[in-house]
């Protein structure tokens, strides 16, 4: 048998130093297959599956996809700028508790079937079938009564004023619009949808879990028809492969949140062969530190990791200038975030040490890690691992830290179980980010005062908690705009300063595309798909 | 596979061989040495971020460059080499001793003990070890430690069957009945008899043995299994370089060679120990 142990070794050490290799091979399974050339079909690739297409569920269906599909009654346009989608227009009684949509006469389901009313409510009911899991957005737990008045009017009734309601519409999911034959036969949509109908300009073609998926047009759209025929979303998790894929020409566009390493981005963009862009800000890196935890229950702790590394050089570094470090928690180029007064705390390394010693957290002799009452500070924060930058940032966040006496375990998780331990209040730091449009701010606000989504129970060592809560659920409710403007002012820097929720960086999209491809640009809501227009020469 | 068990071929066309004896124990020695001396040679601290140097090429400051998080890449060879070096001595003597005293105890009471044991080897044996290895880590959990005690558990079926054969073709040997006769002690016959006889390939098997614990920790760190960042690791190395495969590739060549060479030594060291004592290799 020593001959086959030779050969394993040999098969070994092939694998482990050329595993790279292999990701020259891997780029597209069905390569030349058929349309990579093909004027019709856009292809993408995409880090992972596009889950169900079912305008009522969250992960793992993706968001992009699901917004191909399925549309909402308002649409989310640039600079937070409300429009009439499918429903026409909109009235709003003065006590704020009554929404009164005019639908479209015009819109089709791709089965052909009539969008109206009755199927408005229909799915609206189907959402409120399970209020618990929808609760983050604030006005569907308030959701009193739907009629649908006649064919082309709905009605909404709340239990009280609830000013983001037209706002929160615009959202991906759940408010969007499955057709008739799409419901299963109890009408609960929260276990799956027997057909993908929408009202949307695409339509689900072939799918392969974990491989590729593609999208036809839908015969029936009722607004501008697509330039492409076809979408085809490749799915390649590995970043470097999706580049490698995208060199080689099989691949038309990439796009996301770190879809692709910041050094390959800007290497493609240096050779000139190709488009590149980036979007404006579309959500603020945070780390959220659970103040349920000992040691970051102690305001003055959560203040020293923050003097405790330098910001600046961070993000420069990491996104090598593409992204910019965040002075707020949310970006400001987004309605009521801008000119806050918060309190800056730039890097400052001897501050952090004192706040520390000062806390109790002292440096023993000949210890590189402070202690108090014999426990070493130890401190976990979980970060999406298949994010490139978030990992890379973990680790010097690793290093700094290290330097002030903190010992840093840095843990990559999956997104979606990163979500569940975030919601479970099992962290102790939280990489992540706010919401963007179309949800800040008021949905970020009701969402950090809602049970159950993390934010609430992170923040719950503040001293002033229950007047920041309530101030919460009443600049939900006014409808004057001089004091909800003053509301938010108070609110946004007292969530800030006390330090739970620790801007980094404001979250830019990017995008590369061969030069063929046309009128690309991001959608101004963070989660939906940008190739409403998009062409292939 | 019934392929004669000659001397590979490779090893014909290398006229010396003593060359090879000296010059990979040399090469070894000198590694295990820069391990040891780590702190005293590197010149920067491994695990500390310097974003402002991120990437750099390779200068007299820093003699192999930096890494994406402006780490000083020499600086973090070597402390990889304790690493990589540290633990797969440790694997291989604890799964050695594991499997030196199973399969001694086997072999020389023979019988039920016998039976149990080996069935037990077999059925450890059937998997592939690699994946074994991946379940078990995805029992424990993934970190260095856990990785370590996976190896341990699987390593050590392979030496418990070598010494079960060693011990019972000894066993028959006529010096071991003559000790028998004489009244020596099981122990006095172990210690004396049957050790000094098992010495020379255990030599050969823990020379090709590092090898292979070296790989599997660095197989494991590259999946993300093993080491856990900021520890350096020469597999976990070729991970984080991986993501730069095309814009610096030298991240990954670096760490890839030093374990292409290291393990290409024990090998070869392993391979002319054994023709040196005449000994066949371990059935694996």
């Amino acid at each position: 048998m020593n001959v086959s142990r030779r050969k394993k070794s040999i098969i070994q050490a092939v694998s482990i130093l050329s595993i790279t290799t292999l990701l020259f091979g891997c780029s597209n399974p069905n390569e030349g297959a058929d349309n990579t050339k093909d004027k019709d079909t856009l292809t993408l690739a995409w880090p992972r599956d596009i889950g169900e297409m079912n305008p009522h569920v969250y992960n793992p269906s993706q968001l992009f996809a699901q917004s191909m599909v399925y549309e909402p009654l308002v649409h989310y346009a640039e600079g937070g700028k409300l429009e009439p989608f499918l429903a026409k227009s909109w009235d709003i009684s003065k006590d704020g508790k009554t929404y009164t949509f005019k639908l479209r006469d015009d819109v089709k389901f791709s089965d052909g079937s009539t969008f109206d009313a009755t199927i408005v409510k229909k799915n609206f009911d189907a959402v409120l079938k399970n209020k618990a899991l929808h609760s983050w957005l604030g006005f569907i737990s308030k959701i009193d009564k739907t009629e649908a008045v006649d064919k082309q009017t709905f009605r909404m009734t709340l239990s009280e004023a609830y000013y983001p309601t037209i706002q929160e519409l615009a959202v991906v999911r759940p408010v969007r619009f499955l057709g008739e034959a799409g419901f299963p036969k109890n009408g609960d949509t929260s276990k799956g949808v027997e057909e993908e109908v929408g009202t949307g300009p695409w339509v689900l073609d072939e799918y392969k879990a974990d491989q590729y998926a593609t999208f036809k047009v839908n015969k029936n759209y009722w607004g501008p028809k697509p330039k492409v025929k076809k979408i085809k979303i490749d799915i390649i998790p590995d970043a470097e492969s999706r580049v490698l894929a995208f060199e080689k020409g099989d691949i038309d566009l990439i796009f996301g949140e770190g879809a692709i390493s910041v050094d390959a981005y800007n290497q493609l963009k240096e050779t000139k062969s190709y488009k590149t862009t980036m979007s404006e800000p579309v959500a603020t890196r945070l780390l959220i530190m659970n103040t349920k935890k000992k040691q970051l229950a102690d305001e003055r702790v959560r203040q020293a990791l923050q003097y405790g590394f330098d910001k600046k050089t961070l993000v420069e570094g990491i996104t090598s200038g593409l992204e910019a470090p965040a002075d707020f928690i949310l970006p400001p180029n987004l309605p009521y975030t801008s000119n806050l007064n918060v309190e800056k705390r730039d890097f400052d390394v001897d501050k952090a040490k004192a706040l520390l010693d000062e806390a109790g957290w002292k440096l023993p002799n000949g210890k590189k890690i402070r202690e108090k009452d014999g426990q070493p500070l130890q401190i976990e924060m979980m970060y999406d691992a298949a994010e490139l930058v978030q990992k890379a940032m973990a680790e010097t966040l690793q290093s700094e830290w290290g330097n002030i006496g903190v010992d840093l375990k840095i843990v990559g998780v999956e997104l979606p179980d990163q979500v569940q331990r975030f919601k479970d209040n099992k962290f102790d730091i939280n990489m992540y980010s706010n919401f963007g449009a179309p949800y800040d701010p008021h949905t970020f606000v009701n969402i950090i005062g809602t049970d159950g989504f993390g934010f609430k129970e992170a923040i719950s060592a503040y001293p002033n908690k229950d007047q920041l809560l309530q101030e919460m659920k009443d600049v939900l409710k006014t409808t004057d705009e001089t004091k909800r403007q003053k509301m938010y002012a108070e609110i946004l820097p007292s969530l800030q300063d006390q330090g739970a929720l620790v801007p980094i960086s404001y979250l830019k999209k990017m995008a590369i595309y061969q030069n063929g491809v046309t009128n690309f640009k991001f959608a101004a809501n963070r989660d939906e798909s940008p190739f409403a227009q998009i062409g292939i020469k | 596979m019934n392929v004669p068990l000659e001397r590979p071929r490779l090893l014909d066309r290398l006229s010396n061989q003593r060359l090879i004896l000296i010059g990979c124990s040399a090469f070894l020695g000198l590694l295990f040495l820069t391990a040891l001396a780590a702190p005293w040679l590197a010149p920067h601290d491994p695990f500390l971020v310097n974003l402002a140097v991120k990437l750099q090429e390779p200068s007299w400051t820093y003699p192999l460059g930096t890494d994406p998080l402006g780490r000083c890449t020499l600086s973090r060879l070597l402390y990889g080499a304790r690493v990589s070096l540290g633990f797969a001595v440790l694997i291989f003597a604890s799964s050695l001793l594991i499997g030196l005293l199973i399969g001694t105890l086997a072999g020389y009471i023979g019988g039920w003990v016998d039976q149990l044991l080996m069935r037990f080897c077999d059925g450890v044996m059937a998997f592939p070890s690699l994946i074994l290895v991946l379940g078990l880590v995805g029992i424990f959990g993934p970190g260095l430690k856990q990785v370590i005690i996976a190896l341990m558990l699987v390593q050590w079926v392979y030496y418990a069957r070598m010494f079960r054969g060693l011990v019972m073709t000894l066993k028959e040997k006529n010096f071991i009945a003559a000790a028998r006769v004489n009244g020596s002690s099981h122990w006095k016959i172990f210690r004396t008899h049957l050790l000094p006889n098992i010495l020379p390939p255990l030599l050969v098997i823990g020379t090709l043995e590092m090898g292979w614990a070296i790989m599997d920790i660095s197989a494991m760190s590259f999946l993300g299994l093993g080491v856990q960042s900021p520890a350096a690791e020469w597999g976990a190395m070729i991970h984080e370089g991986k993501s730069y495969i095309r814009t610096n590739p030298e991240l990954m060549i670096y760490p890839g060679v030093m374990i292409m060479l290291v393990i290409a030594s024990f090998n070869l060291l392993g391979e002319s120990l054994s023709e040196r004592f005449g000994v066949t290799k371990p059935p694996k």
